[in-house]
């Protein structure tokens, strides 16, 4: 039993060390004007709203007079624009004005998306996965797209799925050796990391009516299972909006207890900390892994993630007249974050075969997940520390700087497929209380590092 | 009393709620056929002159109607105007807004049986069946309210007063009003008219389509359960004819109707004849069809579109006033647009209602069926049928949902009202030319829009007549309060059904005004 005083002494330890090993702000003048932008933004919602629906409809323009028409559009709809955007406004009046207006939003655009998307395609972004893997940084690697509507784009996309693992794993395997990156108490860890959307392969997944599009993923799910494991790469079951958890999580389980999969692929799962019945989602996994799952040759990899579709979520209830699914306070999803941790590190170390991999970019959730394996006698190896590309660069190389494992989330694809993802990625980037601007604006590191107040409590 | 809000559906994403349907299905079944009756006062005659059976299996009958003959529309109008009408009109607002949602939670304690009904008499997907019985839980709490803040607060309120007069609007109920109400929302559309009537004091006679006389006898059991008295609400099935019985009978002052173009112009026109006896001039309440159009701009986001439009024309095989028939696309993207919906209608799949992974239910008739199939081969000759679902059971009324595009501009297929799975797809230079086309249709129901450019969206809203324009979403599932819900020109007369106004064509003003200075001296 791991006492609650000592893990806050060890987690502001640790933290504090975390903190220490962050690499110095970034001189860089476009990464500058990035954070200039996203702050600008998030201090005022009209703005935001226009930014962030601008950035939206970016690869729908079809000429730079075009994106000015939009973006003049959308900042015509703040009340009371702050001096750069009167200025963008005035550039809009005039046809040149335009076209030089639109090439400038364009090119700010395209640096953004950068910093989240590192490539067109895998084999494009292979440097970046290798620059990584050198600087003691694993990947997984997510494939955007379109939203799969037809039987042919859930076809293409499980194709790209498969040509990225043979691309990673070939490349991969010619990398020098990082034992850390590659080996837990387990045994090996695949270099090649692939996560994948059960919704992208199927058009016929329905929030009422899961079965068909389960049967229907199935089908493709299975030929990337056993491409993953003939090539000796990790596969993972990425995780969306609640309309869809029950029946991806239902159907990976259900694959993966399939006597073809018993010796492989490795593969995991995503359990979302923002949905209030997430403890039960972890009970789902534990109880599979002690049963059908125990024959597997491969420990299930959980990665424990808050979730990105919060607003979705609050919305879809709201107009349905639901009891919201997430937590509706930031304090009481990092709090379950934390306890659904420490869950996972028990199983852990109780013997459950599962690999804790702690995604979160908030310096005291990474910090909690080090400390409290520690206090619970497990090995820094086995606990995976995972960072999404773009939100979490500095904290990341603080991670691998003091020798613990971490893994970068990554996305690739075309600037078109990847903007769902990108405004997905710039709201919770300029949420008011997200922990990024919150260091951003220099809160000291013992207010990060504070125990999250419950909302019940207050 | 507690703010209106809609009632939540079921949440059907949940594997425990979905478990409920099944259970609420067979308990249906194991029922006999429903019992429809002419029900007049305390008098009900059973019968089975006419019969309801599933779209999806016809052999299977779902309900049995009695068809009232001319003298039980004669009975049910003589006691509706008399007794009815003066009996109800009579009892206070608070006591007529007590009972409507006694009503409500009438509905809401049975909703899944009720929903298990429609599922079967109308072959109603299980979303579609249970947002019907929210939507006319809806109707009963919004009009309880509404008609309780026109009739229920002190006359004096919205008027002008100055000092030595006062002055007073009361609304009185008009008497006797007529429903005629469809089939496809079979429990929301004639509840919501019967409860606007009954919540403003008139004497309510209801004729349900001959489809689905079974949910319309629940729907008057719930009103009757909840303290309607069996004077002020009758319920007549029957053919057209009853309906026209009551449209030109003396005694009816208001009509209030949904249904086809045809039979709505016919009802305006009969309704503008003053018989002798008539003392009033009648008032029609119509909702009728339409030929919806959704407008596609270049920046549109095909991901939401096809989803979007794939709802809008194909929930319910199309069978809404409000569902999509055209989409009028911009040029630079219309051969993408086609090419990723024709994929997402070929795996569209075609079945019975009662199982959730239908898509596409069969339509309400064989007559539909080989209407749709017209329209169908219609398209085939004289433009391309882009896409058409692979299969479909042979036994039940099932249609095929169809793409089809590269239409002549005055072909039928994109003019006239279909009411079935059948999308068209028009290629237009831009916004504008959308607009012009859309402005040349006679129709102003639902129209749909989407683009991301706040210009483009304002010049849209500017132009379309359409009662209900809906921009980047579906065009489909109007709520109470939200979406008022109603068409312009010959879509309907312009009323919003769930809206504020609604209620006032059900009332009579009349405007007091007292002298209250008597030898200088204000009394």
């Amino acid at each position: 039993m791991v006492q609650e005083q000592a893990l806050e002494r060890e987690l502001l330890a640790v933290g504090g060390e975390l903190a220490a090993a962050l690499p110095a702000p970034s001189r860089n003048p476009l990464k500058l004007a990035d954070e200039k932008a996203l702050e600008l933004a998030s201090q005022d919602a009209e703005l935001k709203a226009a930014l962030f629906r601008f950035v939206d409809v970016v690869p729908a323009c079809r000429s730079l007079d075009d994106l000015a028409r939009h973006l003049t559009g959308f900042l015509g709809e703040v009340e009371e624009p702050p001096p750069p955007i009167s200025a963008a406004l005035r550039m809009g009046a005039n046809r040149a004005g335009r076209t030089a207006l639109g090439a400038a939003a364009a090119r700010g655009v395209k640096h953004m998306a950068h910093r989240f998307i590192v490539g067109e395609s895998p084999r494009e972004a292979l440097g970046v996965f290798r620059e990584l893997w050198k600087g003691g940084v694993a990947s997984s690697v997510d494939l955007l797209g379109e939203a799969t509507v037809t039987q042919a784009e859930a076809q293409r996309y499980a194709e790209r799925c498969d040509d990225a693992l043979a691309t990673l794993v070939g490349a991969m395997a010619g990398w020098p050796a990082r034992e850390r990156l590659e080996t837990d108490t387990f045994g090996p860890l695949p270099r090649a990391n692939l996560s994948v959307k059960v919704s992208a392969l199927t058009p016929l997944l329905r929030a009422d009516a899961p079965e068909r599009g389960q049967r229907d993923a199935a089908t493709r799910l299975r030929g990337l299972l056993r491409r993953a494991h003939e090539l000796g790469a990790h596969l993972h079951i990425d995780m969306e909006s609640l309309d869809s958890r029950d029946a991806v999580l239902e159907l990976i389980l259900e694959l993966l207890a399939e006597p073809e999969f018993r010796d492989g692929p490795s593969a995991g799962v995503v359990v979302q900390a923002y949905l209030r019945d997430s403890p039960q989602t972890v009970d789902t996994i534990v109880e599979w892994i002690a049963a059908a799952g125990a024959a597997r040759a491969h420990p299930l990899t959980v990665r424990l993630v808050k979730g990105a579709y919060w607003d979705h979520e609050i919305v879809e209830a709201a107009q349905h007249g639901w009891q919201a699914p997430v937590f509706e306070v930031k304090a009481d999803s990092d709090l379950n974050f934390e306890a659904l941790t420490r869950a996972l590190v028990d199983h852990r170390r109780d013997g459950c075969g599962l690999r804790p991999a702690i995604a979160s970019h908030n310096l005291r959730s990474v910090a909690h997940a080090i400390a409290y394996n520690r206090l619970a006698g497990g090995s820094d190896a086995d606990v995976e520390l995972q960072i999404l590309r773009g939100l979490g660069d500095p904290l990341q190389e603080a991670i691998a700087s003091l020798g613990l494992r971490v893994r970068a989330y990554c996305p690739v694809g075309d600037l078109v497929a990847g903007m769902a993802y990108l405004v997905r990625r710039l709201l919770e980037n300029t949420s008011n209380d997200s922990f990024l601007q919150e260091q951003a604006r220099g809160v000291p590191v013992e207010a990060l590092l504070a125990r999250p107040v419950s909302s019940s409590a207050a | 009393m507690k703010a209106f809000a809609n009632e939540p559906t079921l949440e059907l994403r949940r594997a425990p709620v979905r478990a409920q349907l099944a259970d609420a299905l067979a308990a249906h079944d194991a029922r006999p056929p429903v019992k429809a009756p002419v029900w007049i006062g305390d008098e009900r005659r059973e019968g089975d002159e006419l019969v309801s059976t599933d779209p999806g299996t016809p052999d299977r009958v779902v309900a049995e109607a009695a068809a009232a003959t001319p003298g039980e529309v004669e009975a049910a109008l003589a006691l509706a105007a008399g007794a009815g009408a003066r009996a109800w009109g009579a009892t206070a607002a608070p006591r007529r807004a007590e009972i409507l949602l006694a009503a409500a939670a009438w509905l809401r304690e049975r909703r899944l049986e009720i929903a298990a009904l429609e599922v079967r008499e109308a072959a109603k997907p299980w979303p579609e069946a249970d947002a019907d019985v929210c939507e006319a839980i809806d109707f009963l709490e919004y009009y309880a309210r509404g008609a309780l803040d026109l009739m229920g607060g002190p006359p004096t309120a919205p008027l002008l007063q100055v000092p030595g007069e006062r002055n007073e609007l009361r609304w009185s109920p008009r008497g006797v009003v007529a429903v005629i109400s469809p089939w496809n929302f079979p429990v929301a559309i004639p509840l919501g008219m019967v409860a606007a009537g009954l919540a403003t004091g008139n004497a309510v006679l209801l004729k349900p389509a001959e489809q689905t006389p079974g949910c319309a006898a629940l729907l008057v059991q719930a009103l009757r359960e909840a303290g309607v008295p069996p004077e002020a609400l009758a319920l007549l099935p029957g053919e057209g004819h009853v309906g026209a019985a009551l449209v030109k009978d003396p005694r009816v002052h208001t009509i209030a109707f949904t249904g086809s173009n045809q039979v709505g112009l016919e009802i305006v026109r009969a309704a503008a004849e003053t018989p002798g006896g008539q003392r009033h001039l009648k008032r029609v309440v119509a909702e009728m069809g339409g030929k919806n159009a959704v407008i596609v701009d270049a920046d549109a986001d095909l991901d939401e579109v096809v989803p979007g439009l794939v709802s809008s024309a194909f929930d319910f095989a199309g069978q809404k006033c409000s569902a999509a028939a055209r989409v009028l696309c911009h040029e630079a993207i219309h051969d993408a647009l086609v090419e990723r919906l024709a994929g997402a209608v070929e795996g569209l799949e075609v079945g019975q209602a009662e199982r959730l992974s239908t898509d596409v239910p069969p339509v309400i008739e064989r007559e539909a069926q080989e209407r749709v199939a017209r329209y169908a081969a219609e398209a085939r000759a004289s433009g391309r049928i882009a896409a058409q679902a692979a299969s479909v059971p042979d036994t039940g009324w099932f249609a095929p949902p169809t793409l089809v595009a590269e239409l002549p501009e005055d072909s039928p297929v994109l003019t006239e009202e279909i009411f079935g799975p059948l999308l068209a797809v028009e290629r237009v230079r831009d916004v504008a030319a959308a607009c012009d086309r859309l402005d040349a249709s006679p129709f102003a129901l639902t129209a749909g829009l989407y683009a991301r450019n706040p210009d483009t969206v304002e010049y849209v809203v500017e132009r379309v007549p359409a009662g209900n324009l809906y921009v980047n979403r579906a065009i489909t599932g109007a709520m109470v309060a939200r979406q008022p819900f109603g068409g312009n020109r010959l879509s309907g007369t312009g009323t919003k059904a769930g809206g504020p106004g609604y209620l006032l064509q059900f009332v009579e003003p009349r405007v007091v005004t007292e002298n209250t200075m008597r030898h200088g001296l204000v009394v």
